[in-house]
């Protein structure tokens, strides 16, 4: 019996192949959408301080150009100068007046300099500040540096909050 | 004679999209909007100190008796006060449990008190010292805007004269016990 022949598939010599890239188009359309999504259309960078857990509102308000203060349950900063130390929700002794426990004279001493040296720049004569602080800090602490600043000729206070309910 | 050639054309043909081009731009802009993407939203409450300026005395002296919302925050309650001609209103709504606002009944007084004087706008926050940060943020968003979407508030616009309806409430903020001591 004659024996049959080995099929063989037909070999092609410098053969070339087309790499199918639709589903690479999907996965990326679909990032596209994403990131346009979050894309921050805010003209001002804040960033939140490692320390600090900032509370949620539904305000939906976007930031403007502000001195920048924040307030966490160590250290209270003008964006990332640390102005005075803070310990069990207070200020130490030595950062307050004598005479008006509220006020906190390294923090006043910062805003009036700023207040010099940025005058040119219209957010410093509206006397405009956003403040991150902590949402555990209690509003003692909080009302420190509310009274200080508003001392130094910066009354419009911007409270930094996350997006949520 | 010699009859012309007929062309065939084949109208169920298919073809492939070069999708190579479309790619390469993509490859392009993830990078860039990943770089500036913001997936912290970050968003801001505006509020106002009090300044001992003559402006706001300037002001009450232009109304005398004006129609002022307070809203006292403590451990126990959260008060809201109204006062009309001299004459105030208090509204106590105490905390479900230590620590725990009950922010549904004090969203649903401060949209009475907001319907019965549209006209007022600000509301004045005096919380106790010892009011953790994050239930002060949480009071202000109630007296934003009603937690029903559809109620709203009738207010005049000076422009035309006429009512025009809006969902905010108390949108401007004061904490009036700032410069206590």
């Amino acid at each position: 019996m004659a024996r049959r022949p080995k099929y063989e598939l037909p070999k092609k010599s410098n053969s070339t192949f087309t790499l199918n890239i639709t589903s690479m188009t999907d996965m990326f359309t679909i990032l596209l959408v994403f990131l346009l999504q979050s894309y921050s259309t805010s003209d001002v960078e804040i960033i939140p301080e490692n320390n600090i857990r900032l509370p949620q509102s539904a305000s939906m308000a976007n930031p403007v150009e502000s001195i920048k203060l924040s307030l966490s349950a160590t250290a209270l900063k003008i964006d990332q100068t640390l102005i005075a130390e803070v310990s069990n929700a207070d200020f130490s002794a030595k950062d307050l007046e004598d005479k008006d426990t509220n006020f906190i004279k390294p923090l006043f001493n910062e805003l009036d300099k700023l207040a010099k040296t940025k005058s040119d720049k219209q957010w410093v004569k509206d006397g405009k500040i956003l403040l991150q602080a902590d949402k555990n800090l209690p509003y003692s602490t909080l009302r420190k540096v509310m009274y200080t600043a508003s001392m130094a000729g910066f009354p419009q206070l911007k409270l930094v909050t996350l997006v949520g309910d | 004679m010699r009859r012309a050639k007929k062309l065939h054309i084949n109208h169920n043909s298919e073809f492939e999209l070069d999708l190579a081009p479309l790619l390469a731009v993509m490859v392009k802009l993830v990078p860039v909007l990943l770089v500036s993407s913001a997936f912290i939203q970050v968003m801001v409450i505006e509020t106002e100190l009090p300044q001992v300026v003559s402006e706001a005395i300037q002001k009450q002296e232009n109304n005398p008796n004006p129609t002022t919302v307070t809203m006292e925050m403590d451990a126990k309650e959260v008060r809201i006060i109204t006062m009309v001609k001299g004459q105030e209103k208090i509204a106590a709504i105490p905390v479900k449990s230590a620590g725990v606002y009950d922010f549904e009944k004090i969203n649903a007084q401060l949209v009475a008190v907001k319907k019965e004087h549209p006209e007022v706008f600000k509301i004045e926050l005096s919380p106790e010292g010892n009011v953790p940060y994050n239930e002060i943020v949480k009071v202000m968003d109630e007296a934003r805007q009603a937690r029903d979407g559809s109620v709203k508030f009738p207010v005049l616009d000076s422009k035309t004269g006429k009512n025009v309806e809006t969902q905010y409430m108390f949108p401007e903020v004061v904490f009036v016990n700032m410069m206590e001591g």
